[in-house]
């Protein structure tokens, strides 16, 4: 067998699946251990704890053939060795080495291939050979001491014996599971049309009326069906918050700010789905309030504040929503300079009726601090998260006391109602059009649609179909003077129908939020969503349409 | 001949590649039973006198592959089983202690799929001279 | 038609407040207040949430015929009623001083479109003259009475009536 190809290739996910839990593990104790040495602790434990999972991750790499990964993990190993045997090197300087080491394994099991550039674990590598050879001169008082007896009872409960009743599952399997489960839920409505059909030709019977019964069962069934597989991607909140304690302390160290993170509440259930589209806002709003809320500790003594700033990471299930709520003990907002800038930025705040702050920070160009800071990213304003919040159906909200602090307000749905949407552009206005009711887009050519007693008709794949204006379906513009340039063919339940539209925008997952009582009862719209631009968008309610509509009007 | 193993290790991921190797080549066809932790893989060795190789990993918490090695000795239980102790770790100290405790054959990770299937047909062989 | 009515009132109460002294001072009703044509509105200001400016507002189709569509408040979404439709007026163009007033009635979340938004303001109980018996009950239900302050005429809202009628 050649080296280039290892025998277990295949089994590269199965490695990160398993390995990448055990590296941030390890990154995370690293960090503690880092903070403990600093207040006196020496941590017996915790480094004794770490020997286990350095050397799981260091013969998985081995046997995958990933070289960097399994030289870095030995090397960690190594020195949590020595660092066992001789409590005198637990310094500063030791720690940021594991630290450092933690990130990078926890980055190379991450992005696992068998190419990758060996430099940075070959760097690392060499520091850490160094750093063991180091001489160390025994000055008083650089012995850890050792404080009351707070010993931690053990900072993982991974490591200590395997639940067999838990199994690892790829998210997409569970993703596809949900598409076929829709697919049924649409079966299920022809069915149940068909049957609503036969009873009207036939007037009903015995045999239909179980029938119906069944029909009906399906449809509990299926919807049982749907809420267990939608319970089976929930997640804890851990899994976000888990990145941050390293985060934020990278992130304070680069800034020259010292700060710690409290949080709770980790356990709460959140879907997957919203949980990858919230880690990064999140990021966002935490690297923003280190560098530009907390003060530098100089500032902070000066104001009679603990040097150490401190950031409060909470989340909470509240009423069919999780809560989430960012708060830090900084300086606050500066609601004149914000307004000061806004103003400059062309918005209107002088009078009474002035945006209030919370709404103001959110517009764009708004709080992005003037000074460049790498680690606040490329100065990604509030604007930015806060779109990413309300796409995924959440809510944002800010509360600040000058000199006391700031706190981010998030709430969230628990789960996303998505919808695969085709967003489709109808005189100037934008809607959504579920993808499952989507069989095909077509460009209109010119006179391929006729007209038969006064409706529009086409040839689609060898059928006849009805073609109905997009606009008058949905109740745009009123004259309408060039002709539509797409057609859009719906399908449900056997049923064909072609939508006039002007454009197609593209494909957008989009999350449904519900229709306002104060709207009435529209039926050619299903629910309205927010797209990527902040604007709103109706749904179309495909069913509807194919059934012919009320006119709009 | 169907040949059965008793795969004993903490990590799925070798489970999975072991599952490999016993799929393919030579070894297609094995039966091969899992388990997990120590005490798991006690159990089954003592409901299995008919496996042809036992693979154990050294570093497993709660009862590791050295402790396994040493109740089975105590107890006596099945010594024609041949036991290979799997280990990243190499020095000729460590090998010793792994004989000493009862293993027959010491397996160095990282290994490829040959090294496995040398290691039965040397079980195989040996058994075959020694029934 | 209400409006008619209503303009008839005000219109009478100009002429009235004309000749009659300041009111005396007592118990005040805090009043956020808005234009809507040429007159005056207010309402009180605890139904009041915030003032936001006219964004980008989604039709929505069979929507009744006064709601303008909806917008998005800092992701949630919020309905959006053209008052002036409401109370028998011509639609509004938008001008840059239109605004929305997101006002909380009966545990929903609206906004009303409208021309303009005045002020806070303290009127006192005392210079409110209660509209009579026929506007009352009648279409325009939804007006409370008339406020004479300060050489203007705040024609108060019950926005419960105005926009939840059928409930």
């Amino acid at each position: 067998m050649s080296r280039d190809e290892n025998p277990f290739g295949e089994l590269l996910q199965d490695y990160v699946l398993e390995c990448l839990p055990l590296a941030e593990q390890i990154a995370d104790a690293f960090v503690e251990l880092e903070r403990q040495w600093r207040d006196g602790d020496p941590a017996d434990d915790l480094l004794a704890s770490l020997a286990g999972r350095l050397h799981t991750v260091k013969g998985n790499s081995a046997m995958m053939g990933l070289a960097p990964a399994q030289e870095v993990a030995h090397a960690l190993e190594d020195a949590c060795g020595l660092l066992r045997r001789s409590p005198e090197r637990r310094t500063d300087a030791s720690a940021s080495l594991l630290v450092a080491g933690g990130e990078l394994l926890a980055d190379l099991v991450r992005n696992a291939a068998p190419d990758l550039d060996p430099v940075p674990a070959a760097s690392f590598v060499e520091r850490v050979r160094r750093w063991m050879e180091a001489e160390v001169s025994l000055l008083p008082g650089t012995l850890p001491e050792r404080r009351r007896a707070d010993r931690r009872t053990g900072s993982d409960a991974a490591g200590s014996g395997k639940v067999d009743s838990v199994v690892r599952v790829d998210f997409r399997r569970l993703d596809a599971m949900l598409e076929v489960l829709g697919e049924g839920l649409i079966q299920h409505s022809a069915l149940a049309e068909a049957y609503r059909g036969l009873v009207r030709q036939t007037g009903g019977c015995d045999e239909l009326e179980r029938l119906d019964q069944a029909v009906l069962a399906l449809e509990k069934t299926l919807k049982r069906l749907e809420s267990t597989l939608m319970d089976t991607r929930l997640l804890p909140i851990s899994t976000v918050f888990g990145r941050f304690p390293r985060m934020v302390r990278d992130t304070a160290e680069g800034a020259g700010k010292r700060v710690r993170l409290v949080h709770s509440g980790g356990e709460t259930p959140l879907d997957k789905a919203v949980l990858d589209r919230l880690s990064e806002p999140l990021l966002h709003l935490v690297s923003n309030a280190i560098v530009h809320g907390i003060e530098s500790p100089d500032a902070r003594r000066a104001s009679g504040k603990p040097e150490e700033g401190t950031l409060r990471l909470d989340a909470a299930p509240m009423a069919g929503r999780v809560v989430i709520r960012l708060g830090d003990d900084g300086r606050g907002l500066d609601e004149l300079a914000i307004r000061k800038k806004a103003e400059g930025l062309g918005h209107e705040v002088r009078s009474e009726d002035a945006i209030p702050l919370r709404s103001l920070i959110f517009l764009p160009g708004l709080s992005t601090a003037d000074t460049v800071s790498a680690l606040a990213g490329r100065g990604v304003g509030l604007d930015v998260v806060a779109g990413a919040i309300h796409a995924l159906g959440g809510t944002i909200d800010v509360a600040t006391e000058r000199g006391k602090g700031t706190t981010f307000t998030l709430s969230l749905p628990v789960t996303l109602a998505i919808v695969r949407s085709l967003i489709v552009e109808i005189d100037h206005e934008r809607f959504a059009v579920p993808l499952a009711h989507v069989a095909e887009t077509v460009r209109v050519e010119p006179e391929t649609i006729r007209e038969i007693n006064h409706r529009g008709v086409t040839q689609w794949r060898g059928d006849l179909i009805h073609v109905a204006d997009g606009g008058a379906m949905l109740g745009t513009a009123a004259d309408r003077i060039e002709p539509r340039r797409f057609y859009v063919v719906m399908a449900a339940g056997g049923r064909r129908r072609g939508l006039l539209v002007d454009r197609l925008v593209g494909h957008q997952d989009v999350v449904v939020k519900g229709l306002d009582p104060t709207l009435g009862r529209p039926d050619v719209v299903s629910g309205t969503t927010i797209l990527g631009d902040g604007r709103v968008a109706c749904i179309v309610d495909a069913v509807r349409i194919l059934e012919g509509g009320r006119r709009a009007g | 001949m169907r040949h059965s193993f008793l795969v004993i290790d903490d990590s799925k991921l070798h489970h999975q590649m072991y599952r490999l190797i016993f799929s393919r080549g030579s070894l297609a066809g094995s039966t091969v039973y899992f388990a997990t932790n120590g005490k798991e893989g006690y159990g089954l060795l003592a409901a299995h006198p008919e496996l042809t190789l036992v693979l154990l990993d050294l570093n497993m918490p709660e009862m590791n592959g050295l402790e396994v090695l040493e109740r089975r000795r105590a107890e006596a239980l099945h010594p024609h089983i041949p036991i290979v102790l799997v280990t990243t770790e190499g020095s000729v100290e460590d090998e010793a202690r792994g004989r000493a405790a009862g293993a027959w054959e010491y397996l160095r990770k990282p290994f490829q799929p040959a090294d496995v299937e040398l290691l039965v047909s040397r079980a195989v062989a040996q058994s075959a001279t020694t029934a | 038609m209400p409006a008619e009515e209503l303009l008839g009132f005000t219109d009478t109460m100009e002429a009235r407040s004309a000749a009659e002294a300041a009111p005396a001072p007592g118990p005040e009703l805090h009043l956020l207040t808005f234009a809507l044509d040429r007159e005056e509105f207010g309402i009180p200001v605890t139904q009041v949430r915030e003032v936001i400016r006219v964004a980008d507002i989604t039709r929505v189709p069979q929507a009744p015929a006064h709601v303008r569509g909806v917008a998005n408040l800092r992701g949630r979404i919020l309905a959006v009623v053209e008052l002036r439709s409401r109370l028998g007026l011509a639609p509004a163009e938008l001008t840059p001083r239109s605004r929305v007033v997101v006002v909380e009635v009966r545990g929903r979340v609206l906004g009303l479109l409208v021309d303009a938004v005045s002020q806070v303001t303290k009127v006192p109980q005392a210079s409110v003259v209660p509209a009579p018996e026929e506007v009352v009950s009648g279409d325009a239900g939804y007006v409370t009475g008339v406020a004479r302050w300060q050489s203007r005429l705040i024609i108060l809202l019950d926005l419960e009536k105005a926009l939840l009628p059928t409930e």
